[in-house]
């Protein structure tokens, strides 16, 4: 009889998809906390209506957003080697770094952190704009410097406002990353793929590989919906 | 204490302060008067630059300021020797009420942790909302929230408050308990700039009334002098229809 699925294949396949699993979160928790940095720059950029940058931020909002994930990847991967490469051999800057001893993961990193950084730049411009006014006065009459005022008052306002679209993103960057075998980084997807093609069993691992993102994504929403919770926790709340 | 030269602010071709000029005193409590788009608000966010006053010279305690050359520690300092008080409240939500208070303490002045803490705890004293300290804005009813504004301003000790129509937005019934709040700022002999509609309130508390109107100040005396005999006709006009609605 012909069995649709070898179970026990997918059941062993699990750990070394598992054992992957740092790859994945690594790349995905990495260019979160980059493209944080990158947004809340362009967005501050954008707000404060900074002469040039706030062009080459559109741009580069509109560049993200107009060409495909897989795209940029290539691009980060095969550019930023040659750039490196040209600049050393033209102008001879960045010498100590040997370009072929970049791990692919940099790239995947770089390449996503980019990819994500544009698009939460809107969220997080939209998100600081959402912030009363009245905010923003309190602060400058006591005497805060805007920095302060920023740290300090908008942007924990800002965020409670912000997480939920910043979840949703996070979550797709998580999914996304499964892309990143093409240019070589073994993630969960990449050792399905070989584990795969080493068995000739693809409908099992893909199953397999599902299941761990499936999970993952689950496990992630929850922390979202505490780390949520514990960002608004100053909005109408029971008083004792 | 606070001197005010010949203050004009345009939003764009709109004159809405026409060159006022004004004295206070220390430990005067002055309040303006005038309908609506007279230019009152404006002319006490004009003081700390909250608007950018277009021409003219503001000097508070001392500190003389050319309003078209004001340096950012001009400002600065204008800002840190004022404490202001919105209609809004504007209380920083992410804040509890204690936290409220010591920001501009630890912030701006720089003041430990505990030091702050003990000066805060005594100005919510002072306000009666010692029992709220870890309570956020959103918990409280919008007297307490004003009452916390109001502490908030005390805590720099700044040389002058301005309260930007601080019970506009109450509930009728909370009014008194912020007024009694403000009354009791007045007496320790604190200088204050207050703009009103609480035209009983303001000929109670005021050593000093300024009637404005269209970025102008129409007439100016105690509250005894404007109140029970002003002199120009559009003050009358409005005290006895104000005083008629109220």
């Amino acid at each position: 009889m012909e069995n649709l699925l070898d179970i026990n294949f997918l059941i062993e396949s699990f750990p070394a998809i598992i054992s992957r699993l740092p790859i994945t979160i690594g790349i995905a928790v990495g260019s979160l906390i980059l493209s944080l940095v990158i947004g809340v720059f362009t967005a501050l950029i954008k707000i404060y209506k900074v002469p040039v940058l706030s062009m080459v931020s559109s741009l580069y909002i509109s560049f993200v957003r107009g060409t495909p994930l897989l795209v940029q990847i290539y691009l980060v991967f095969y550019g930023i080697p040659k750039i490196i490469y040209y600049l050393q051999i033209e102008y001879g800057w960045l010498l100590s770094a040997d370009v072929n001893s970049i791990p692919p993961e940099v790239y995947a990193l770089l390449a996503f952190s980019i990819n994500l950084g544009a698009y939460l730049s809107e969220t997080i411009r939209s998100a600081i704009e959402s912030v009363d006014r009245g905010q923003f006065e309190a602060a400058k009459a006591i005497g805060m410097k805007p920095t302060q005022m920023m740290l300090q008052i908008i942007f924990p306002q800002a965020l409670a406002v912000a997480i939920p679209n910043l979840g949703n993103m996070f979550i797709s960057t998580i999914k996304d990353t499964s892309l990143v075998f093409i240019i070589g980084v073994v993630d969960i997807m990449g050792q399905a793929k070989i584990l795969g093609s080493r068995g000739l069993a693809f409908f099992e691992v893909y199953i397999a590989v599902s299941i761990v993102y499936w999970i993952l994504c689950i496990v992630v929403e929850r922390l979202l919906v505490t780390i949520e919770k514990r960002a608004r926790r100053y909005e109408r709340g029971i008083a004792s | 204490m606070i001197k005010l030269e010949n203050i004009h602010k345009y939003y764009d071709k709109q004159h809405v302060l026409k060159g006022i000029s004004l004295n206070v005193n220390k430990g005067e409590v002055v309040s303006i008067l005038g309908p609506s788009g007279s230019g009152k608000s404006t002319l006490l966010r004009c003081i700390n630059f909250l608007e950018q006053p277009t021409s003219g010279i503001v000097e508070i305690g001392g500190k003389r300021v050319d309003v078209e050359s004001a340096s950012k520690s001009d400002i600065f300092a204008l800002r840190t020797s004022t404490g202001m008080v919105f209609q809004q409240y504007n209380l920083f939500k992410n804040l509890t009420v204690l936290q409220n208070v010591m920001i501009g303490l630890t912030s701006v002045k720089q003041l430990k942790k505990d030091e702050a803490k003990k000066k805060s705890l005594e100005i919510l004293e002072r306000v009666g909302l010692s029992n709220r300290l870890s309570h956020y804005p959103a918990q409280l009813s919008g007297g307490q929230q004003q009452r916390v504004g109001i502490a908030r301003a005390l805590a720099l000790n700044p040389e002058v408050l301005l309260f930007d129509e601080p019970t506009s937005s109450l509930d009728p019934e909370l009014v008194d308990e912020v007024l009694a709040t403000i009354r009791s700022v007045a007496d320790t002999g604190k200088t204050m700039f207050i703009v009103t509609h609480e035209l009983n309130f303001a000929r109670e508390i005021s050593d000093r009334v300024i009637f404005m109107e269209d970025g102008v100040v129409i007439e100016e005396g105690t509250a005894e002098q404007l109140f029970n005999h002003p002199k120009v006709e559009r003050t009358k006009q409005f005290l006895s229809k104000a005083t008629r609605n109220s």
